[in-house]
This record gives C-alpha cells, structure tokens and sequence, in this order.
C-alpha cells in the first residue's frame, strides 16, 4: 500500500527541484540462519532462508533526479543497483513529477563477496531512496518483491520488523516467525580471509537430497519454536545443522575449529553464510558469564588469523526504518 | 499468525499423534494409527512422480496395519489396491479392509506347513499379482526408504512442541518410525538417544528366529529399512508384561492402546524414572480396539496364563543381545551394526 507523505502536499516551488533528492538506507546482515528448501503452504518446495540482520554495517543510497540520463556512482555492482532504481522509478510512474532518471550514489561499509548482504544492501537503499523522493512509503514487503526483481535472488533485510522464512528468489515471505529474535550475541569472522569470495552471480543453488529436505521441515518447526519462546539453544542448534548441510554445497573453512570453540565456550551454535564466506557463534546473551566466553573466543578467532567481521549483540524489537531525505 | 485448518482428508488427519505428558519427563506419542505415515507419505509421492496411474493397481504383502493405511489411502487416491495375506489375518481387520475396497488374498493355510512358511507363500503369490496386471505398485515398506522419511513429519511435531528431546523409545518392527524418527530428530539434536524395543526370538537385534506370541513388533526377516546405527539401547521383552503395561497404559493414563505401545511404555517409565533430567519419548503404535477381546479381556488373559502377569520392575543388562537371561533383558547397543555387535566387541558403553 502506498502512503502519501506529507511532503507531497507541499506547494511546489518553494525550493529548486534539482536540490530534492531521495535518500534511503538499508542494513546489512551476517549470513543466515537456516537456508534450505521449504513448502510454501501449497505443498510446493521453495528456496528460502532466515537472514541475521546486522544493523552496525549497511549502505546509503542517495538519488539525485534528473529528466536526462541514468548515472550511477559509488558501486562495483552498477547492474543490480541501476535496475533496482528503474524498477523503483517505474513503481512511481503516474505519480506526481516523477523523474525521467536520475543519478545514484552509494555509500557502504559492507564488506563484498564474504555474504553479507553488500548487493541486497545497495539495492534496497536504492529502492528506498527513489521511494523517498517521491514521498512513498513502501511496505516491506514491497521493497522486498522489487529487490528480488532487481537482483534475481535477495536476501530479507529489508522486512526489517520481524522474523521471517522469506523464499529470497520469489520475494514471499513463507512464515513469520515472530517479531523479533531471541536475545543473543554473534561472534563473526571471515572463514576465508583475503580469499576471492563468493561470486553470488554464478553461484550454483544447492541439490538438496530427500533426506535434507525432510531435516528442513524439521529445523522450521523448531526455529519457529525457537522465536516464539526465546530459546538461543535450540536457535543455535537449528542454524548448526544448517550450517552442516551446508558443507555439501560450499564449505567452510575451519567449521570445525569454529564448532569445537562454540562448545567449549558454552556457546549455542554456529552459523554461516550460504553464499558467502563469513561464520558466527551464537551465544545467549542472558547467560551469567557470556561477556568472559565472548571475548575468549573473540581472541581464540583472531589467534587462528581470522578476520573479525560482526560483534551482534542482542537488541529489542526495532521499528520499521523511516528514512527521510 | 497462523490459525487452525481443517484437514484435507481423512488419512491426513489420522497419522498425527497427539503428544500427552504422562510424567514431568515423560511424553506419549500416541497414533491412531501409526502406519498412516509411511502409507500415506509413499503414495502421495509415488502419486507425483507419476508412478501411479490410473489403471495402477497397488499391491502389497501384509497381514497388519500398514494395509489397513493403504487401503484407507486408496480410497483417497480411487485406485484398486490388493492385499496378499494369510489365515492368520484378524478377522475385523479383513472386514475392515474388504469394505475399504481393498482386495485381499488369503494364501492357503497349508502353505505354513512348506519352508519358508507363510511368509515365502505370500512373496510367491505377490510376484503373481503383479504378473497378472499390467501396471502394478508396490510400496514394499520394509525396504523402501520414504517410509523413515515419511517421520521428518512426527521430529517436526517433537521439537515444535518440546523443543528438547533427550530420549526416544519405541517398538521395532520394520524400522521405519524409530529410525525415521529420531535420525531427523538428530538432524537437530545430534545427542537425542535411541532405545529401540523387541520381543525375544525377534531377528532384528540378533537374537535366533523363534515362536513369538507377541504380533506387530519382532521380525522373522531383516528388513531393509533397518539402520542399527541408530539405536543406543535395545530391550527385548515378553507377551505377558506387554499386556500388563499396556493395561497400566490404560489404567493410569487413561490412553487406550495396543500391546506395542504397552511394551515401550514399560521401557519408557523405567528410563524415565532413572534419568529424572532427561526429556524421554516414548512411540505408542497403535489403538486398543483390536485387542478388546483379548488384551483388555481378563478371561482370555487368564486362559492364556498372562492374568495378573508380574511385571519385573527392571531389565537384566545383558553381555550378548541373544542372552535368554530373563523376560525382560537390555544391552548396550551403542549406534554399531549387527556385524559389529555379533563380532563380539564389548559394548564400550555398557555402563551408563
């Protein structure tokens, strides 16, 4: 649904158009939670995935409108960004002085190619900063249908008000889980540091087995009990065994080292990204002590010549992210 | 959020067992008809990958439930589906089966005099039904491998609902539910334990084929279906304190359920009772209505000398699984295959 800001209202000509722009943010995250195939309610598999939203990193996206060409500044990935905001554009048409183009500026700290998220980032900031020049606010789930749109495969970062099973090549969410994640802290790393990382674009989807699907449906209902009654145990447990099977499809390195430290440090889990290279431990944030094993495994991390990518702490149920220019 | 639907059809409705607390630790799953699962699970899908025509005609050798849940399945489905049986087969449950559409074929009681038995009788009869029709399925529930497959569906249930289980026990036929169960269960909680239960002269842990009065659980033949690695625990027990437990089953829970159930409900309790801090399970088959006249009956009970059976109040640990060391006897199978138990290595886990 489509909601008018008030912005709209304005009188027009009170400031030179060339200096209205749009601005829109978007966070990154660590990886997923679970990724796998799932039924969608019909009795139909699905790809789909439970993303860890890492709100300390993300991209800007700032749109300059212009009645000329498309420009693009600021990205490595002009391709995904640059339909991302024709689609956006094409949304808003019939819209009050929509513009012909425009420019897009990208500013980011997400680190590319290691699953974080950088393209999704990018892309949604972009979605919403057209939005925002047109003083439109888009439902998550519409950001979320035109990300896919843009970029084939997308990840749920932008259904930023609860947690969700979100079939990231259809743009659906399949299930909510709740409304926020149960309180824990991440402990990431980069399992291949200085390596090429993971080229999402040609990134083969995994071949899942009968007997992985059936392990799917059996981690869905325990995530989903997992959410619903705050219990990081059996969270870490679910985002372990996807992990595992994981490593049929892209393993990581040192998954093992990164398993042993979890136990050893009372932790709950790990997981990982399923296209990308980055790993974290799961730990309960409520735990008397967790600050001590946090910080053992921080340095167990860096001793091993891994490269730190995410300290998540626990955080309480955020609002829907109003960007305004 | 999500809200209650109803259920598309019958069969849907009855594989789901109801999870009921029974002690602080202590949790039934108890099925109207176990057998659902499987049954359903391998038709549906044999259904999709266009397995099954039209003029398919499903057939199966079976003498128990898991024709009852075909036959059931079949009517959903409007396919003709043949049964190859014995005379042995209870009378209700043929009544059953007929009026379902099902046809069944009783081998000739003089074939329990031949070698093999009944069972090699049915096997030759089944290879003729299906010469006999041009296009045939046949589920073969003992070896074909979605039937564990069909249980993601009952370790869903589990860890939605208790979130931990540390302990499944379970009756051990054709291997199906107990592997099925707790392998997807592992999937999530790797430590889960396995405590499978069978009845003395049961081939399925290694002990010698012999006379078993108890039905529905204890094998004559290996099925394929059968992953030995599962199981950290195996119990083999007797008809008389199966029948007791299931009447305790009854008389204190209130859950009316057949001799199976009885049998891993009396495992299940002592386990529980010895590990206050584990979440145990325990797999209850089937319901009781087939037994009322003889279970749930204290004159055929007394007749067959079972009446007021004691029940012992532990198992005997045992060093070799075919030890006749008593009525009800256990040993630490420890997750190894046949071969690597009857080759004699000690159980490393032997105390617990």
């Amino acid at each position: 649904m489509k909601v008018r800001n008030l912005r709209e209202l304005e009188p027009t000509g009170s400031r030179p158009a060339e200096f209205e722009v749009g601005v829109g943010h978007a966070p990154a995250h660590h990886g997923e939670l679970v990724q796998g195939m799932f039924d969608d309610g019909s009795g139909r598999l699905c790809r789909a995935l439970v993303t860890l939203p890492q709100r300390d990193r993300g991209s800007r996206a700032v749109f300059y409108p212009s009645q000329n060409h498309w420009g693009i500044v600021g990205t490595p990935e002009l391709i995904k960004v640059r339909r991302a905001a024709i689609l956006a554009l094409r949304e808003f048409t019939g819209h009050p002085s929509p513009a012909k183009g425009g420019q897009i500026e990208i500013t980011s700290d997400v680190p590319r190619g290691v699953g974080m998220g950088s393209s999704t980032a990018d892309v949604t900031a972009t979605i919403r900063a057209v939005a925002d020049y047109h003083g439109v606010s888009l439902s998550t789930e519409d950001v979320g249908r035109l990300a896919v749109l843009a970029e084939c495969a997308s990840d749920s970062i932008m259904i930023d008000d609860r947690v969700v099973l979100f079939a990231h090549r259809e743009g659906v969410v399949l299930e909510t889980f709740g409304h926020r994640l149960p309180p824990m802290i991440v402990v990431g790393c980069d399992t291949e540091p200085g390596g090429d990382g993971v080229d999402t674009l040609s990134f083969r989807p995994a071949d899942y087995d009968d007997r992985e699907l059936g392990a799917f449906q059996v981690m869905r209902a325990a995530l989903r009990r997992a959410v619903a009654t705050d219990d990081v145990a059996l969270l870490g447990r679910v985002a372990t065994a996807s992990a595992r099977i994981n490593e049929r499809f892209l393993p990581k390195p040192h998954l093992d080292f990164l398993l042993d430290l979890c136990r050893r440090h009372a932790g709950c889990g790990v997981q990982v990204a399923h296209s990308g290279t980055v790993a974290g431990l799961i730990f309960d944030a409520r735990r008397p002590g967790v600050e001590d094993d946090v910080r053992d495994c921080v340095a167990a991390i860096e001793g091993r010549g891994l490269t730190l990518t995410a300290m998540i702490s626990a955080e309480p149920a955020e609002a829907n992210v109003k960007v305004t220019a | 959020m999500r809200i209650r639907t109803s259920f598309e059809e019958a069969t849907e409705a009855y594989q789901i067992p109801k999870l009921i607390r029974l002690a602080p630790n202590l949790y039934a799953a108890a099925f109207t008809l176990m057998k659902m699962i499987p049954a359903r699970h391998i038709l549906k899908k044999a259904e999709a990958e266009g397995r099954i025509d039209p003029d398919t005609v499903i057939v199966e050798t079976t003498s128990g439930t898991f024709g009852l849940a075909l036959a059931m399945q079949a009517v959903h489905l409007d396919r003709r589906l043949i049964l190859v049986s014995d005379p042995v087969i209870d009378e209700r449950l043929y009544r059953r089966l007929t009026d379902l559409g099902a046809v069944v074929e009783r081998v000739p009681a003089a074939a329990a005099a031949v070698t093999g038995g009944y069972q090699a009788a049915r096997l030759e009869r089944l290879a003729q039904v299906r010469a006999e029709h041009e296009s045939t399925f046949c589920p073969e529930q003992y070896s074909n491998p979605d039937n564990p497959r069909a249980y993601a569906t009952v370790a869903e249930l589990m860890l939605e609902c208790l979130g931990q289980v540390d302990c499944v026990v379970g009756p051990v036929g054709s291997g199906g539910s107990m592997c099925g169960t707790v392998s997807y269960l592992r999937s999530v909680l790797p430590e889960c334990r396995a405590i499978g239960v069978d009845t003395h002269h049961s081939v399925l842990f290694g002990q010698p084929d012999g006379h078993r009065e108890l039905r529905g659980m204890g094998m004559s033949l290996m099925p394929g279906n059968l992953d030995h690695t599962v199981f950290d625990e195996v119990h083999w027990g007797t008809a008389p304190s199966a029948y007791a437990a299931t009447r305790q089953l009854h008389q204190r829970h209130g859950l009316f359920m057949g001799p199976t159930s009885g049998a891993a409900y009396q495992v299940a309790r002592w386990w529980a009772q010895a590990n206050p801090d584990a979440l145990t399970v325990v797999m209850l088959p089937d319901e009781g209505y087939r037994y009322q006249d003889s279970v749930y009956d204290d004159e055929w009970l007394m007749a067959q000398g079972h009446l007021d059976a004691p029940l012992p109040p532990e198992p005997v640990q045992v060093d070799h699984p075919a030890d006749p060391d008593g009525p009800w006897t256990t040993y630490g199978w420890a997750r190894r295959t046949v071969a690597e138990v009857l080759a004699g290595e000690r159980d490393p886990a032997r105390v617990r």
